[in-house]
C-alpha cells in the first residue's frame, strides 16, 4: 500500500473514534484539588518602585528634572504631582482591589 | 479560543495566580487531555480522569517553568505523557494487562468503550512509545516536530515511533478489512 494511502487510512480510522469529551464536573473537580492561590501581585508593586525609582534617578543624573522644573515653572506643582504619581497608583490601587474581589469570589 | 487567550491566561495564573484563568484553561485542554489519557489506557475512563487531573494539578504547580518555546497545549501534552509513564512504571501490571480485564472494563466502566473496542485492539498491537506518537500524530493532530518536543526525543526518533506504529496499525486494519 501506498504511504499515502496507509496515511489515509489512519487517518480516517482515528477521525472516526475522536470525540469530545463532556466535562461533566470534571473542571470543577480540579480546581478544588488546586492547593491554596498565593497571590503574587506584590511583583508587579515590586517593578513599579524599581521603574520609578530608576526614572527618578536617571532624570536627576542627566538634569532631565531641573529642565522639566524649567518647563513647568508656570504650573502649579500639585498639579504634576497630580498626574505623574497619583493618577497610575491610584488606578493601580482600584485595580488591584477589584482583582483581590474576584479570587474571594471563586 | 486562541493561543493568545492561552498565553494570557497562563500570564495571569503564573504572575498572580489566578485561578479563574486556570479554570479556563483546564475546561479548553480537559477534554483532549482526557481522550488522549482515555487511548492510552485502553479506555479505562477513572484512571484516565485521575491521570489528567494530575496532569492539571502539576500544570498548575509548575506554570511558572512554562517558558513559551512552545504552544501550551504541547507543554500540556508533555506533563500528561510524564504522568502517564510515571503511571506504567510505578503500575507494571499495566502492561499485563489481559484481555478479560479490558472487556470488563469497557462493559462495566465506560460507556463509549463498546463501540472503541477496534481503536483499542489496534494500539495494543502497537509498543507504548508508537502508541502515543501515533494517538498525538493521527489523533491529536500534532506536528513531528511537537510530538519530539513531548516525547523528549530527536526528531528523528519521533518519526520513527510513527513510522513503526503506522506500518503495524496498516497491516492489522487491513487485515480486519478497514482498507476495503
Amino acid at each position: 500500500m501506498e504511504t499515502n494511502n496507509k496515511d489515509k487510512l489512519l487517518k480516517d480510522f482515528f477521525s472516526n473514534y475522536k470525540q469530545e469529551i463532556a466535562d461533566n464536573g470534571f473542571t470543577a473537580h480540579v480546581m478544588q484539588k488546586l492547593p491554596e492561590e498565593t497571590y503574587r501581585g506584590w511583583i508587579v508593586w515590586i517593578f513599579a518602585a524599581i521603574g520609578m525609582a530608576l526614572t527618578f534617578y536617571i532624570g536627576l543624573q542627566s538634569g532631565l528634572v531641573d529642565h522639566l522644573l524649567v518647563l513647568f515653572k508656570h504650573v502649579p506643582v500639585y498639579y504634576i504631582i497630580g498626574g505623574v504619581f497619583c493618577f497610575p497608583l491610584l488606578g493601580t490601587a482600584g485595580f488591584y482591589f477589584s482583582q483581590t474581589k474576584d479570587y474571594h469570589l471563586i | 479560543m486562541s493561543n493568545t487567550d492561552d498565553i494570557r491566561w497562563v500570564t495571569q495564573v503564573a504572575l498572580l495566580g489566578d485561578k479563574n484563568a486556570f479554570d479556563k484553561l483546564t475546561c479548553k485542554y480537559q477534554s483532549p487531555i482526557r481522550r488522549f489519557f482515555m487511548n492510552l489506557t485502553a479506555g479505562d475512563g477513572p484512571l484516565s480522569d485521575d491521570l489528567a487531573q494530575e496532569t492539571f494539578i502539576k500544570a498548575y504547580l509548575n506554570i511558572t517553568a512554562f517558558k513559551g518555546l512552545s504552544g501550551f497545549s504541547t507543554w500540556l501534552y508533555r506533563i500528561a505523557y510524564n504522568v502517564y509513564y510515571d503511571s506504567v512504571r510505578a503500575q507494571k501490571h499495566y502492561e499485563d494487562i489481559d484481555e478479560t480485564v479490558i472487556d470488563n472494563q469497557h462493559h462495566t466502566l465506560n460507556e463509549f468503550s463498546a463501540e472503541k473496542m477496534d481503536i483499542y485492539k489496534a494500539l495494543k498491537m502497537l509498543r507504548k512509545e508508537e502508541q502515543t506518537a501515533v494517538l498525538l500524530f493521527y489523533m491529536e493532530d500534532k506536528t513531528h516536530k511537537e510530538i519530539a518536543r513531548i516525547m523528549n526525543c530527536p526528531l528523528g526518533t519521533a518519526k520513527t515511533y510513527i513510522l513503526k506504529g503506522k506500518e503495524r496499525l496498516t497491516v492489522y486494519l487491513t487485515k480486519a478489512g478497514y482498507g476495503n
